[in-house]
């Protein structure tokens, strides 16, 4: 059985509820898979590797902050922690009836919000590029994607990156 | 009773400490094997009741003192291998320790009733009788000393305890004569102490006559293991005189002690030895140290900290705001290259201590998760032995250090899951077995660290949560729809939800969800989060993940472009109402006379970027010839007076909401880096209130000001 093309079919359909857990690791050693969120944000697709990521929820009323950072909409309170809600969408300001928030885990406190989520997208190793050879300054990162990320992969004919957590909590 | 508020604060909290460690060497005890307990933990306990003996005495609380005298007895007796621990005693100690921890605040407060006391005491001295025989107290070896009845007198309950271990140690105990000038008294009393201490115990100072009023004399009591030519000569450079105190009848009275088995070895045999035993269980010095207090630490209020560290604050901000200036003047001055240097190094160094300073005093708030731990360890053990389970509480992470006001809040929702643990959680023995346990319950007891937050775990490994059962009953109290769908975590979490528990019991789960709402209220209002797993007929695990530091302030609520903010009070100088006529100046440059300055006046919402001075141009505008009716005349701008480096500001808001206490919640990394926001607060309906650090806030608007 041609396992890796029928995990991916898989991974494509998978919608909510999620077919991984939160958290877990990254690359799965024995079939060389990396675990990817894929969600979409005014019109664009992001991915991010679940390992970061803390759970999924509907998006609460977002309060603005003063000089906001690059990306930062707002505060908003989840779980009974202050999320610093992030939206990488182009224009910044998408309008989508119901959003969702993406949880990211570490002390930046950062919610990515999404217009969709789509799953958790299980990718063979060979099929993640990275975004540059060498020295892959932010600002190269960015003029390709907007948003740091190291890597990518192709989906839907589309370059889905995958987003760099570390770099983005700097911002 | 204390009736002096200082000293009953001090009382408190010392003995406080004490029970503490008490308590835990008490645990400690228990759960280590009964025949070999640990004589440094007996050693330590017993100093540590001796030290409560002590500070109790010195405050005037008799019943406590004796409490703790007879407790030190029975620790005595541990202490020398003369009683044996078994699981009975040492449950029974435990209980004593907790007992006198009771005790000990409503016998300060005078409000200990003399049943409690006496509850106690029973309870100690069926602890000594099971443990031995005990030789009367009246059998002291005080009485065998050569004093005078009025010397005997002057000697306290603890000094005879202390002629009484002597006894037993086979010590002699010689009278030590002195006179000093009264002018030298203090150097040579020291002396002669200091001397005498490295070569034995000095138990008493006793007054004694002298005809000459330039001269003071004393009768010291010595006991020693070293012979009487030995203590001469210690005693000699002070002008000791040496005489022998056991009257003849001495040596029949220390026979009958040894035939009661109170004593060491004779004196006469053994006495080398038996001192040496004696100093092998007690410290160098431990009957002069004994009573100073335990720990060298300084007790501070928490208020005086919060006040140092808002102090600490403004100071930070005028040093940003003097950085600032230095790079001005180092735009404009004409100044060498060294001078740049030392000047930008010195501002920049002055800012990076100011920052250290105020991340210490936040660390100064901190405390440990042992006390909680300890106590909550041992509720745990006492209810399994009032349920007639039998359970072992693993404890780690008891060094997770967080701030003290946190820790004060989740030790109550900690006491209540471990309560639920061990009252519905833990199976019966019985039940244990037929399932293929041990018939002894095990709960784990964790803490660690986890990004900006502690995570406080409680695992038992009991009956678990019956998840079809919670369904049954969601559905039943119209919790959720019969067909709704919900995941296993949101099927565990309806036991958080009130009422769940109130509609009838239910084995698998009763009382699961007793005041859990409350615990998990308790938790969210720290900006925290409970969250809940459990494995049916195995184990059920409740984290509790807080943040490791907070800060709470009284906040004033305002409004400003349609958002609700909190203001420190701390940093509101006045509030007022303005009407039209008080606004002067135009776009930008706008300001209000107030206490016969001219100050600034700058909108909120313009502070924050949201927008321009809408308020203020709505009520300037209505000033002078455009007035168009009644209603612009009651117009009335609220405002709050602040100040930011040092200037006066006056802040226009939409609205003044309220005063109250709030929780600040942490904005993460990211959010440290927002200027004039130190963190945001939980509103009613799942609102976010950011709260304003005014000075910072203005000084990023400081070309309006």
């Amino acid at each position: 059985m041609s396992k890796s093309k029928n995990d991916r079919n898989t991974a494509r359909r998978s919608v909510a509820p999620l077919p991984m857990e939160f958290g877990s690791a990254e690359v799965d050693e024995k079939n060389e898979l990396v675990s990817v969120l894929v969600f979409q944000i005014g019109g664009a697709a992001y991915s991010i590797g679940v390992e970061h990521t803390e759970g999924v929820v509907d998006c609460p009323r977002i309060t603005p902050v003063p000089n906001p950072p690059d990306g930062v909409s707002g505060i908003a309170s989840v779980r009974g922690r202050m999320t610093v809600v992030m939206n990488l969408g182009s224009n910044g300001s998408t309008e989508h009836p119901r959003q969702r928030l993406i949880l990211i885990k570490g002390d930046a406190q950062l919610g990515l919000l999404a217009d969709r989520v789509e799953g958790v997208r299980a990718l063979e190793r060979n099929k993640v590029r990275p975004v540059a050879h060498g020295k892959d300054s932010l600002t190269r990162q960015r003029a390709r994607f907007d948003w740091p990320a190291r890597s990518y992969f192709k989906g839907n004919g589309a370059r889905v990156p995958i987003l760099d957590i570390e770099r983005l909590s700097e911002t | 009773m204390i009736d002096d508020k200082a000293l009953l604060s001090d009382y408190l909290s010392e003995s406080e400490e004490l029970l503490e460690s008490l308590l835990a060497d008490l645990d400690s005890l228990a759960s280590t094997s009964a025949d070999s307990p640990d004589t440094n933990v007996v050693n330590r306990a017993f100093r540590t009741v001796h030290s409560l003996k002590g500070l109790s005495g010195m405050m005037g609380l008799v019943e406590v003192q004796m409490l703790a005298h007879d407790f030190e007895d029975i620790l005595d007796d541990l202490r020398l291998g003369q009683v044996s621990l078994n699981e009975r005693t040492s449950a029974a100690l435990q209980e004593a320790g907790a007992g006198l921890a009771a005790l000990v605040g409503g016998a300060a407060r005078g409000s200990a009733s003399d049943e409690d006391f006496e509850r106690l005491h029973q309870l100690l001295t069926s602890i000594g009788l099971q443990s031995r025989e005990r030789v009367k107290r009246e059998d002291s070896a005080l009485e065998l000393l050569n004093l005078s009845d009025r010397e005997r007198d002057l000697v306290t309950d603890y000094e005879e305890h202390r002629v009484n271990e002597n006894v037993r140690a086979g010590r002699s105990f010689y009278g030590i004569g002195v006179t000093f000038e009264i002018g030298k008294l203090d150097t040579q009393y020291r002396a002669l102490c200091a001397a005498l201490e490295a070569a034995g115990e000095l138990i008493t100072t006793l007054p004694a006559k002298t005809t000459e009023p330039s001269l003071v004399a004393f009768k010291l009591v010595f006991a020693t293991a070293l012979k009487e030519t030995d203590v001469k000569r210690i005693t000699g450079p002070f002008g000791g005189r040496v005489t022998r105190l056991e009257r003849s009848t001495w040596r029949k009275a220390g026979a009958a002690l040894r035939a009661a088995g109170r004593m060491m070895p004779g004196r006469n045999a053994n006495s080398r030895e038996a001192s040496g035993r004696l100093d092998a269980l007690l410290p160098p010095g431990f009957a002069q140290e004994s009573l100073q207090p335990l720990s060298p630490s300084v007790r501070v209020e928490m208020a005086q900290i919060d006040e140092l560290s808002g102090l600490a604050h403004e100071l930070s901000i005028g040093v940003e705001k003097l950085t600032a200036m230095a790079e001005e003047f180092l735009g404009a001055a004409n100044l060498g290259a060294r001078e740049r240097f030392d000047l930008r190094f010195s501002a920049r160094r002055m800012k990076r201590e100011f920052l250290e300073l105020e991340e210490r005093l936040v660390e100064l708030r901190m405390v440990s998760l042992a006390q909680t731990f300890t106590r909550a360890a041992r509720l745990a053990g006492r209810l399994a032995r009032e349920l007639g389970k039998s359970v072992s509480v693993e404890v780690s992470g008891r060094e997770t250090q967080l701030d003290k006001a946190i820790v004060d809040r989740i030790a109550d929702s900690i006491y209540h899951i471990l309560r639920n643990a061990v009252d519905h959680g833990l199976e019966p023995p019985e039940e244990r077995r037929i399932a293929g346990k041990k018939a002894r319950g095990k709960i784990k007891l964790e803490a660690a660290l986890e990004g900006t937050r502690a995570v406080i775990s409680i695992t038992d490994d009991g009956r678990g949560i019956d998840q079809a059962e919670v369904r049954r009953r969601a559905i039943e109290a119209g919790l959720i729809a019969q067909d709704e769908v919900l995941t296993e975590e949101e099927t565990l979490r309806m036991i958080l939800r009130p009422g769940f528990s109130t509609a009838g019991q239910v084995s698998a789960v009763s009382g699961r969800g007793v005041g859990l709402d409350a615990v998990e209220r308790t938790i969210y209002e720290l900006g925290g989060e409970l969250r809940i797993s459990s494995e049916k007929g195995s184990s059920t695990r409740f984290d509790l993940a807080v943040p490791t530091t907070l800060v709470m302030m009284s906040a004033f609520i305002v409004r400003a472009s349609g958002w609700r903010y909190a203001a420190n009070v701390a940093q509101i100088i006045e509030l007022l109402y303005l009407s039209h006529e008080d606004i002067l100046g135009r776009d930008g440059k706008r300001s209000i006379s107030w206490r016969g300055k001219t100050i600034p006046v700058i909108e909120l919402g313009f502070a924050l970027g949201l927008g321009g001075a809408r308020l203020l141009h709505t009520a300037s505008h209505h000033n002078g010839d455009e007035r168009k009716g009644p209603a612009t005349d009651t117009l009335k701008v609220p405002v709050l007076i602040t100040s930011a480096a040092d200037k006066h500001v006056a802040v226009a808001v939409e609205q003044f909401d309220e005063q109250r206490e709030i929780i600040v919640k942490s904005l993460g990394s990211i959010g440290r880096r927002l200027k004039g926001v130190v963190g945001a607060v939980d509103l009613e309906g799942g609102d976010v209130a950011l709260v304003l650090d005014m000075p910072s806030l203005l000084l990023l608007r400081s070309t309006r000001l």
